[in-house]
Formats: structure tokens, sequence, C-alpha cells
């Protein structure tokens, strides 16, 4: 049996190379992201089939659990880390032709290690561990939103970094308070120990850990940092914290919550919180003329939509909740690559500046088109199942509380559609002024595009090539008992 | 009115955090882990060391991870200031005393011998890679106090970086395939208890921490005195 410790210890170990390959040569350095990236993919797909049938448990170091680090590969866990590769496989890519000027090993290397950290904290059953891999992740990602090094990258950079290291350090005051109260660091094993406690520390130390892990999910009101993160950073780099580094975050939080705490009194405020995130995310979304912004905003908004379908705690819509994350993870990386070399060309980030994008850079042109009707939620794309997933879960218990906020929630879908109809408006139908040459961005962009377009229209045709994944997903998340059985023996 | 808010929010926190600290008792011999790893710890990991074989043996790999956390921070600092401000000689610099400099040609082979032995005695004596490491550095400070003109050999540096970090995890993927098949897992032979040549993995992993830390931040050093001027 392959260990799943081997997706991070690979990639963490060429992240390490990187530097050296640098020296060598900077154009090979980066080649080595999109190697690790296959590997982990490759890897992550073939240990699918195992995990669904039954978890895997790595005790690091070969000590039994509660004494050493436990890895748990679930399916949830698994789908993650496939997703974490897929889009960092993609993405680097892109970035392959995109990231042309500055540091480049440097980026690569940290690219890297922000996907290591990535996959780290979907794979850790131990919650210093998860703190750590968090940190790499977190860390990482301030830097890249640096990369740029104007004055607009390095303010939300330390903005970013301000808040982020708040949060990191809120968890840490949570992650001690779990330790203090019962005296091991194992998830499993927390878990098992929940229900003999005191509630009111177990309840500030879920609070503590929460916000401290909601600032990374962009959970309204701890999301002040992304707007300004997202549309500041390349374009490569926006495209892997709206596609991934977010959604890591909250499955961080969903783990908490479920797993560890098993609040389930809580879930209702989590409903709450969804649909105020999504309410908010959209509507500032609606209000924004540059596009990079828009799309942080519909992030935001998104991940208020998974929020919302998970908190609900059903099988099915925890399913929806997880799918939801497949496909934003496909339709919003996608939107920002493509909006990268619109940007690139067009010379500016305002969304009237797009005019006549459909015929100067028609194939850019699709591929967002692509992604917001995907993520708008259109058959035939990726996010129709999901947000139809979501939408029958909410209705098919008959309470009125929840046929109320699904209502709000198709509310804030039409204002999404509102905003990138105007987009894909402003693209195919205005005319932009003077040049009106045909300059696609570079093939390989196109290709790592296109693969995006392949696969949100294939599973938004054939849904049921993940639907087994994801239902095994919820089910992990749902029976606490089952996961603390497989640690814990 | 904020600073309302900001103090009605702390005052909660501070409230909710006090509570929370009582229900712990504090300096009890209370959890089963404690108890077992200084039960165990010996002769599971071969150092005397307990804390050490907490740090480099139980959770080994949380220590790969708080390396690369290092690792992650040294490299985000580089390129923040390689993209901000460019590489920028240190002219103008005035020359440290006679003093200084006369010092620091005792001081820093010295140092860097007491960097190594701290860990190289990590799973003996108190301290280990990152305390050694932390000490190797400051010799590297002392030299640029002295000598302004004097640079770090950026090559060298990044060298050691990455090829310290490749032992780390090639240790631990060693450990995959010999031995007990555990990433991490101790598969050297743990020798005898209380003896330098002792503990398995433990001073080659703390060697490579020692050098890693050293390197990167003796690097971090360099790449902030650039943008002192």
């Amino acid at each position: 049996m392959v260990s799943p410790v081997l997706l991070l210890a690979v990639p963490l170990g060429l992240a390490l190379c990187v530097p050296l390959v640098g020296k060598v040569s900077r154009r090979a350095a980066g080649f080595v992201p999109v190697i690790a990236t296959l590997l982990n993919l490759v890897l992550s797909i073939r240990l699918l089939p195992t995990v669904l049938e039954e978890p895997i448990v790595a005790n690091l170091g070969g000590f039994p659990p509660p004494f050493a680090i436990t890895l748990f590969a679930g399916p949830v866990g698994m789908l993650l880390s496939a997703l974490i590769a897929l889009a960092g496989l993609v993405v680097s890519l892109y970035a392959l032709s995109y990231i042309k000027t500055g540091p480049t090993v440097r980026y690569h290397t940290l690219y890297m290690l922000l996907l290591v950290g990535a996959t780290g904290v979907v794979l850790t059953g131990d919650v210093f561990n998860l703190f750590v891999f968090f940190e790499i992740l977190c860390i990482s990602s301030y830097a890249l939103v640096a990369y740029v090094g104007d004055r607009a990258g390095i303010e939300a950079s330390v903005k970013y970094l301000i808040q982020g290291a708040l949060g990191s350090a809120l968890l840490l005051i949570g992650i001690g308070l779990l330790y203090g109260l019962f005296g091991t660091l194992n998830m499993a094993d927390i878990a098992a120990r929940m229900g003999s406690a005191d509630p009111v520390p177990v309840f500030v130390a879920m609070a503590l850990i929460v916000v401290g892990l909601g600032v990374e999910a962009a959970i309204f009101p701890l999301n002040a940092w992304l707007p300004d993160a997202h549309s500041s950073a390349p374009s490569s780099i926006s495209a892997i914290l709206s596609g991934i580094a977010i959604q890591v975050g909250l499955y961080a939080v969903v783990r908490m919550v479920f797993t560890v705490f098993g609040a389930s009194s809580m879930l209702l405020f989590f409903v709450f919180m969804g649909l105020l995130t999504l309410l908010i995310g959209e509507l500032c979304a609606f209000a924004q003329s540059n596009i990079k912004r828009m799309l942080a905003y519909s992030s935001i908004g998104q991940i208020g939509l998974i929020i919302f379908a998970v908190a609900i705690a059903t099988t099915d819509s925890v399913t929806g909740g997880l799918f939801q994350m497949v496909s934003h993870t496909l339709g919003k990386a996608l939107l920002f690559l493509a909006v990268g070399y619109m940007v690139y060309r067009s010379g500016s980030m305002e969304i009237s500046s797009l005019e006549g994008m459909g015929r100067r850079m028609p194939l850019t042109s699709f591929a967002f088109t692509i992604g917001a009707f995907s993520l708008v939620g259109l058959p035939p794309f990726v996010g129709f199942p999901s947000k139809l997933l979501i939408v029958r879960s909410a209705l098919v218990g008959q309470e009125v509380l929840l046929q109320v906020l699904i209502g709000l929630v198709l509310l804030a879908t039409v204002v999404e559609g509102a905003y990138f109809f105007r987009v894909i408006q402003a693209v195919y139908f205005k005319k932009g002024e003077g040049q009106e040459a045909r300059q696609d961005a570079p093939p390989m962009a196109l290709f790592s595009m296109f693969v995006f377009v392949v696969l949100i229209v294939v599973i938004g045709v054939y849904p049921n090539l993940i639907t087994d994944v994801l239902e095994s997903g919820a089910s992990e998340l749902l029976e606490r008992a089952n996961y603390i059985g497989s640690v814990l023996g | 009115m904020r600073a309302t808010v900001g103090l009605i929010l702390l005052a909660v926190i501070g409230v909710g955090v006090g509570i929370s600290l009582l229900a712990i008792p504090f300096g009890a011999p209370k959890t089963e882990i404690g108890d077992y790893y200084i039960e165990n710890a010996r002769e599971d990991t071969g150092a005397t060391n307990v804390v050490t074989s907490v740090v480099v043996g139980y959770r080994a790999f949380d220590t790969l991870g708080e390396v690369t956390v290092l690792f992650v921070a040294a490299l985000g600092l580089g390129a923040v200031l390689a993209t901000a401000g460019g590489k920028r000689g240190r002219s103008g610099v005035e020359p440290a005393s006679l003093i200084l400099s006369a010092g620091n040609i005792f001081l820093f082979p010295l140092i860097l011998l007491f960097g190594a032995y701290i860990f190289t005695h990590g799973h003996l004596t108190p301290g280990g890679g990152f305390q050694g490491g932390a000490v190797i550095a400051s010799a590297f400070l002392l030299v640029y106090l002295s000598s302004p003109g004097k640079r770090i050999n950026e090559s060298g540096a990044t060298l050691t970086e990455s090829v310290s970090g490749l032992v780390f995890v090639a240790i631990g993927l060693l450990g995959l395939t010999y031995g007990t098949h555990y990433f991490l897992a101790n598969f050297l032979p743990k020798g005898t208890l209380n003896t330098l040549f002792s503990a398995g993995i433990i001073p080659v992993i703390y060697c490579a921490i020692g050098l890693k830390v050293g390197s990167e931040l003796a690097g971090v050093v360099d790449n902030l005195m650039e943008e002192t001027e």
C-alpha cells in the first residue's frame, strides 16, 4: 500500500530542489512544480478507490496514534488533495508563460510550498500539525501576494499578513486550550474525550479556533483582507488563493466543527453566517468596476454558499457543499487565469477596458464565458449540478426556515448572474477602441485554461463521475464515530 | 466608538480565556501522553533529552513542518525585498572599531563551534537544531557588524539550505522503506544511551536542522542588511 505521506514528502523534497535547479537554469525551475503536482495528482487518484472502501491512517514515526502524528486520508482528504494537485498542475503550466519577471525561482519554490501546506491541512489528523501546515500555507501566500512588488501588492500583502497572523495566533491559543483540557493533540482522541468535558472552556476553544481559521476561510466579517489580496496578486496566484487556499481554510473549519467538536448545536449559526457571507459577497461583487476585485468578492459569495450547504448537515447538503467546492475551484481558477491575460493585454483591470475582447482574444474570452456560466450555475456546466443539489437538499426537509433561506440563496445567484453577464456583454457586445488586431493568450496558457473548460463541461454533463467520492466524503464528515474508530481502532 | 467596541470584545475574550484557563489543572501530573513520553522516551528513541525525543522522535513530522515554515518565511522575505528594492551594495557604511573587528576574528570560529556543539548534542543536553542554528547565525551577524563590506556567499547558503532540508526529507523517506516502514521511523541503531553516537536518526536530523536554520537566519540577516542604509 502506498502511504499518503508521499503526497507531502515528495513535493516538499522537490520544493527544496527548486533553488538548486534554479542555479542551473532559471527556466527549468518552473517545470519542477509541474512534475510534483502531476505526481500528486496521479497518486491521489490512485489512492481514491482504496480510501472509498476504508480510510488510510498513517502513523508517522511508527508510534501508536495518540502519541505520534497521524495522517488521515479519507474520501474528503483525497478528494481535496486531488483537487489541489489538479489546480496546482494547471496553474503551474499557466505560470510557465505568465511568470516571466521578478525572482522567478523564489516564486516557484513558494508556490510549491503553498500547495504542500494546503495538502498537509487536508490530510492531517492532528490539531498542532494542522497549525504547522496552515502556517506554511498562509506565509507563502503572504509573500506571493506581494510578488509583483508594486504599492498595491505590498499594501495588500501587509494587510493580509496582519490579519492572518492575528488569526493564526488565535488558532494557536485555541489549540493550546484544547491541549490543556484534554492532554492530547490527536483529532480523533480529542473528539473521543469531548463528551466528558466542561462545556464553557470547550466553547471558548472552539470560538478561538473557528475565528482563527475563519480569517483564511474568508467567513464574514473576517474577510477584509481578501479583495485586496486576491486582486493585487499575480493572476496565477489569485487563481490558487481563490480556488484552493480559502477552501482549504474552510475545510479546516468544517473538520474542527464537525469531527473534533461535534458541535451540532452550532450549525444553525453557521447556516446564517454562510448566508450572510454569500449575500454580502455577491452584492459587493455587483458594485465593483475592477474585474479582479469582482472575482474576489464573488469568491466570498461562493464560500458563503458552501458554508450554508455544509452547515445544513444532511448527507445531500454536505455532498452539495463538497460538489460546490469542486465547481468553485474549477470555475474560479479558470476565470482568474483568463482574466490574467485579458488584463495583461488591455493594461487595466477596469471592466470597461475589456470591451471588444471577444474579437481581440476570442479563445480566452470563450474560456472566461464558460467559467462565468459555470459559476452562475447554468447547465450543462459543473456549477449546475452542484447548485441544484444544494437547493434540492434544502427543500427536501420541508423546513420553512430553510425554504425561506434558499430563496435568498437563489436571489444571490441572480445577482451573480447579473454581474457576470455585464462583463460578458462588455467582452462580446461592445466595441473596444482602436486595436482590433487579434492577439490571444500564449498557447501554454490557453492549453491550461482549456483543461479547466473540458473538466467543467465533462463533470457538468456526467456528475456521476465524482458523486460517489462526494457522498462518502459527506458521510465521513457527518459520522464522527467512524472517524474516531478508524484512527483509534 | 471603535475603541469601545474593541475594549468590550477584548474583555469578552479575556474573561472567556480566563475561565477556560481555570479549568486546566496546571502543573498537575495528569496527561497520559506526557506520562507515556517520560516513561518510554529513552527506550523508544534512544535520546536522553526527553524534549528532543518528542521534538525529533514522536513529533518529528511537526519539526519538518516547522523547518519548512522558517524556510518559507526566509524565502518570502527574500522575494519581497528583491521585488521591492532590488540589490544594493552597502557602500558608505562606517568601518567598525578595532575592538569589534579584532574581537570578531577570535569569536567567529568559537561561536560556530559552540553552535555546532549545541546541535550535535541535542539528544543529550538541552538545546538542539534550532538553537544551534540561531547561534551560528549570530556569528554571521557579528561579521556583518564588524566588517560591513563582507557578504555571505549566497550560492553556499542556498546549497546548505536545500541540501540539509533534503537530508531531513530523505531520512523520512528511508524510514518508509527500511525497518518498520513508517515515515520518519528511527531505522538506525539506537546505540548506548547517553553517548554521542546514539539515538539513531535524531542527531542526523538535528545536524541537518542546525545547518539549515543557521544558513537561513544568516540569509535573513543578509537580506535585511542590504536594506538598512
